[in-house]
């Protein structure tokens, strides 16, 4: 029998290597335009493809010579495939920074830059997020602007934050699922530990003019969520946290649990007579109208609970009964008086006909200080605050105690009155004014006291029936006014506030006259186009000219 | 050294062509009205638009870089210069690297005229300078990309109308591309197109302040290919 | 200067240049003769560096005009058949582009030498489009010559222009050919007789018969043809007493005389029979073959 002896010639090598190199280039490219991204296998193909071709022309340099300048090989099928691979190339370059995101904002407000504020809220991330954005392929320019902001935030928080986009369409129960309502939303979350969404912290993000802004403060609560704790103190007559009706306050408790602070009830007779304290984690303890005035031992459990830096929401209300909740010559109203220069008084603010609501019980708030970051966004003429029945507070601004600040926040109209005749008011729903023992204007419906040293702070408002269910929505100010409240006793506002960064910060709007406006017309409209046309004619009549 | 040749003479070419400078009296005109309309609209109400006139250019762009490309092979194939230029000993490398600097040349001193209407802003509120910068580089790009087109069709007939109308045809789809939302139902399949549509790079990036390499990338990269497989054009009329 | 060796140009399955080779000196003046469509152009843009061979190879000045394209096509002068302008140049513009773009150092004093030579001058400033055909003709060679190439390729540089300008390029071709190697191309016979050191003839691809061209026709046509005027004789008798005459092989009657052929000179033994005869010999005179009976002859033969 013959032996054919086996013989592999460089060349056999280097047409195979061409072929597989070729190959599985084009299928790269194809899973590329499949896949829309780069997988371990689409990478792979790469891979061999660029090895195949780099054999091939280290093999025979001088058949990839002629191959690359297109001699002798069908010219064609060279062109095509010689530009695929470039394209291939190309794509990938693309796709490699696509993924680095290397990005250069020449914005004068820096719009596409995440803030310091940003940058620093993200270095405390410890838990991976995920933003889902859900945009049916009509808001695909919408999706690629987000995105550019999305993948900052991805490549700022090192991957804690990944993106990932659902087209409401295509999953439509997926969408249910999130309680997607439009196109275009965003929703933000933590993961577990197996990479799904938790969607006990989900929560929609906002879509505002300032995206930046509005992303940061969704990650911010997700941050906060859980680490702040408010208590609800049950054990004096209160209004129900968790009553659902017209007189219960369950809408913000759960409004305070949607953004991230767990609420827990509490009973300060119980802790002052375990001789107890307060929780050490309470952010803020509230009080929505106790009915009766709080003992000694229960005082000094809140002492103990303020000089560690406590905060604390009072609700109070005009009481008709025996020993009223902070009754004016009550133990717990001289203590707020003698340390924090607050203080209720006993008299119903009852307001002019013409400035109240439906009757002059019902009280706007005629004037209110918004210098304070807690009322900044208390302007009447935007969110009014309607209490009623509102009880006058009063506060001590010229002997106030060492280090600390306080101040008015509403403040009702000239033509009110307190009025001092509570019985009277209670029995037969009726007053009158009367000069020598009623109040006279203006009086005080909202205080807060800040103890600099201790970091105690105390929000009184002179009403608890602005937070009920039946009427929170009532008026806007009323919603605004508690959670920022809250916000402020918590410290949550300091944590999430930072440098709001405009739309068009900085970019002046312009002021010419109509002269001006002209001489622009002119000079852009007539004389620029008219130039370069007298050019072209000068030219065209050399043309012409023999 | 040929490049520089041929790019001088395509040059020397624009400013002898009237032709030429009715393109650019039409951009000016063009670019002019919108200006103005969108100066008397914002006045005392919002800022001036920073990129106003480089968007107004990136469509544009579809219709008048055929008109100033479509000449560039197609005439020297009809007067028969082609066979002449490929015996001279240059490369069609620099021939096609040549005649496509000499158009973005002169689109470049089109785009640098259109400065004007900054310099107009400039003298008369604070506009945001980074902003048309960053909108004027990414028209720069834009516009070599579609110029490259626009030559690649010219190099492909030798009737220029011909080359005009069908760069036009395809420079527009690459511009619908943005809208591929609109048509394509699957988003992922839309998201490609758009990737590969030219305003996809354009207007939510450059336009809106931010310059993004991938962008950069995207536009290099199809004025490489196109000019890569206009140079095998070109190539191909030696086989023919 | 230019060394052709089986130079083949397939199109598919047609053959357009089949095979030719050929050499060219210093100096020579080398034309391409054949009808339209023989494959003089196609074998010209091979030469030229336009189109590669799909076989067989050539060098030009020793370049080889694959491996060494671009130093072969610096060494070539080329005018196309129709005259490549760019009507929107000056004159002098146009000159100085290829003589740049050909890589001329000195482009000033050479753009000025060849509109000198070419009488263009006082047109430099013009556009080319003003030009009339002649002067365009002209033009054309001032940018094949504009390098000073020691190979210039000139395909049918006289087609379409006036018989006064193509007596003006013939002279300048024929000027030419003192420091430069021509390679010409046309389908006048006349013309290639005027001109050319050398002709080759191509039909169909295939070079049929080089030489010069008086070597060519006496190659082709080693006897000679007479014409012969009779007077006193009927028509039949003629023939018969010219078709005795020995070495004559072929009688014809032209006009009112005779065309007679012979394979050697028979104009002492034609007089002698002819008297003989007692017959008037009114008119005897040689007719000369052109290269045109040549190569129609050949181009029959093919």
């Amino acid at each position: 029998m013959q032996r054919q002896p086996l013989i592999i010639r460089r060349g056999h090598v280097a047409t195979l290597a061409s072929y597989i190199g070729v190959a599985a280039l084009i299928a790269a490219i194809i899973g590329l335009i499949w896949q829309g991204g780069v997988t371990p296998y689409i990478g792979a193909a790469f891979g061999l493809g660029l090895l195949g071709i780099i054999l091939w022309a280290v093999m025979t340099p001088t058949e990839f010579r002629a191959f690359i300048t297109g001699r002798g090989v069908r010219f064609s099928t060279v062109t095509v495939f010689s530009t695929l691979i470039l394209i291939g190339i190309v794509a990938l370059t693309f796709l490699l920074f696509q993924r680095n995101a290397l990005t250069l904002d020449l914005t004068q407000a820096q719009r596409f830059t995440l803030s310091s504020e940003t940058e620093g809220i993200l270095q405390r991330l410890y838990r991976p997020i995920r933003i889902t954005g859900f945009y049916t392929s009509d808001y695909l320019p919408t999706r690629e602007v987000d995105d550019q902001f999305f993948r900052l935030y991805e490549t700022e928080s090192e991957g804690l934050i990944t993106r990932l986009y659902i087209d409401p369409d295509e999953q439509p129960a997926l969408a249910s699922r999130y309680g997607v309502t439009e196109d275009g939303q965003v929703f933000i979350s933590y993961l577990n530990e197996d990479g799904s969404v938790d969607f006990n912290t989900l929560a929609r993000v906002p879509r505002a003019s300032n995206q930046e802004r509005d992303i940061t403060q969704a990650i911010l609560r997700l941050l906060i969520s859980g680490s702040i704790r408010v208590y609800f103190e049950t054990g004096n007559g209160e209004r129900d946290p968790l009553d659902s009706t017209q007189e219960g306050v369950s809408g913000i408790n759960a409004g305070m649990q949607e953004s991230g602070l767990v609420t827990l009830p509490l009973d300060l007779g119980e802790i002052a007579a375990a001789n107890g304290d307060i929780p050490r984690d309470a952010g803020a303890v509230l009080f929505v109208r106790p009915l009766t005035d709080l003992t000694d031992p229960e005082i000094s459990v809140i002492d103990r609970y303020l000089a560690r830096g406590g905060a604390l929401f009072i609700m109070t209300d005009v009481l008709y009964n025996e020993n009223p909740f902070l009754k004016q010559a009550g133990r717990f109203n001289n203590y707020l008086w003698t340390f924090y220069g607050i203080r209720a008084l006993d008299a119903a603010v009852v307001e002019s006909p013409d400035t109240s609501g439906e009757t002059p019980l019902d009280i706007i708030a005629a004037y209110v200080y918004t210098a304070t970051s807690l009322a900044e966004r208390l302007d009447p003429s935007e969110n009014p605050l309607l209490f009623s029945v509102a009880r006058a507070l009063q506060v001590n601004l010229e002997t106030a105690p060492a280090d600390m600040a306080n101040g008015q926040i509403t403040l009702s109209s000239e033509v009110s009155y307190g009025e001092t005749d509570l019985r009277t008011l209670g029995d037969t729903n009726t007053y009158t004014y009367d000069a020598s023992v009623d109040l006279p204007p203006q009086l005080t419906t909202v205080v807060w006291a800040w103890d600099q040293t201790t970091g105690a702070k105390i929000l009184m408002v002179g009403d608890s029936n602005f937070v009920s269910n039946g009427s929170v929505l009532a008026a806007s100010g009323n919603g605004v006014l508690f959670t920022d409240g809250i916000a402020w006793l918590t410290g949550m506002d300091e944590q999430i506030r930072f440098g709001v960064q405009g739309y068009n910060a900085g970019v002046p709007l312009i002021f010419i006259d109509t002269g001006t406006l002209d001489l622009i017309s002119f000079i852009t409209l007539i004389m620029l186009p008219g130039i370069v046309l007298v050019a072209g004619l000068a030219i065209g009549a050399r043309r012409m000219r023999r | 050294m040929a490049t520089w040749i041929v790019f001088r003479r395509e040059v020397g070419q624009y400013f002898a062509s009237p032709f030429a400078y009715l393109i650019t009296a039409a951009v000016l005109v063009l670019t002019g009205v919108l200006f103005n309309s969108d100066l008397q609209g914002s006045m005392t109400v919002k800022p001036a638009e920073p990129a106003l006139v480089p968007l107004v250019m990136s469509f544009t762009m579809i219709f008048f870089a055929p008109l100033l490309t479509m000449r560039l092979f197609a005439e020297e194939r009809r007067e028969g210069t082609l066979e002449l230029l490929m015996t001279a000993p240059v490369t069609e490398g620099s021939i096609v690297f040549g005649k496509f600097l000499g158009a973005w040349f002169y689109y470049t001193l089109l785009m640098v005229i259109t400065f004007i209407y900054q310099f107009i802003l400039l003298s008369i509120t604070q506009p945001d300078v980074g902003h048309a910068i960053s909108a004027y580089i990414g028209i720069w790009l834009y516009g070599g990309a579609t110029l490259a087109v626009g030559m690649l069709f010219s190099a492909m007939t030798e009737n220029q109308i011909v080359a005009a109308f069908l760069s036009m045809v395809v420079l527009f789809l690459m511009w619908m591309g943005d809208q591929a939302g609109q048509i394509v139902a699957n988003i992922d399949v839309a998201r490609v197109v758009r990737a590969l549509s030219l305003q996809g790079h354009f207007s939510t990036s450059f336009a809106s302040g931010l310059i993004r390499a991938e962008d950069i990338v995207y536009f290099a990269g199809i004025i490489t290919v196109v000019l890569y497989v206009t140079i095998r054009v070109v190539e191909s009329n030696r086989v023919r | 200067m230019i060394e052709a060796k089986g130079l083949t140009k397939r199109y598919g399955d047609r053959i357009a240049v089949d095979g030719i080779s050929f050499s060219a000196k210093q100096g020579e003046i080398v034309g391409l003769l054949g009808p339209n469509g023989a494959g003089k152009t196609t074998a010209m843009r091979m030469l030229t560096g336009f189109m590669p061979p799909t076989e067989g190879s050539a060098k030009i000045a020793g370049h080889d005009i694959i491996e060494d394209s671009l130093e072969a096509r610096r060494n070539v002068g080329y005018l196309p058949e129709r005259v490549p302008l760019y009507p929107d140049m000056t004159v002098r513009g146009y000159v100085t582009f290829w003589a740049k773009l050909r890589g001329v150092k000195n482009s000033k004093t050479a753009v000025d030498a060849v509109l000198a030579r070419f009488h263009l001058q006082d047109r430099q400033n013009q556009l080319v489009r003003h030009l009339s055909k002649g002067l365009k003709q002209r033009l054309g060679l001032a940018q094949a010559l504009v390098h000073n190439p020691p190979v210039i390729i000139l395909d049918e540089p006289t087609i379409g222009i006036d018989p006064q300008q193509v007596i003006e390029v013939r002279d300048a071709v024929r000027a030419l050919g003192q420091n430069h190697t021509v390679l010409f191309s046309t389908h006048i016979l006349s013309e290639a007789e005027q001109v050319c050191d050398r002709v080759l003839i191509i039909n169909k691809g295939k070079v049929i018969a080089q030489g010069k061209p008086a070597d060519l026709r006496r190659q082709l046509q080693p006897g000679s043809t007479l014409f012969v005027v009779l007077h006193g004789a009927d028509k039949k008798k003629a023939r018969e007493l010219l078709a005795a005459v020995p070495g004559v092989t072929h009688v014809e009657a032209q006009g009112d005389g005779w065309q007679v052929k012979a394979n050697a000179d028979v104009r002492g033994e034609l007089s002698a029979s002819i008297g003989a005869a007692g017959l008037t010999l009114l008119e005897m005179r040689p007719i000369t073959t052109s290269l045109e009976d040549v190569f129609l002859e050949l181009v029959k033969e093919v």
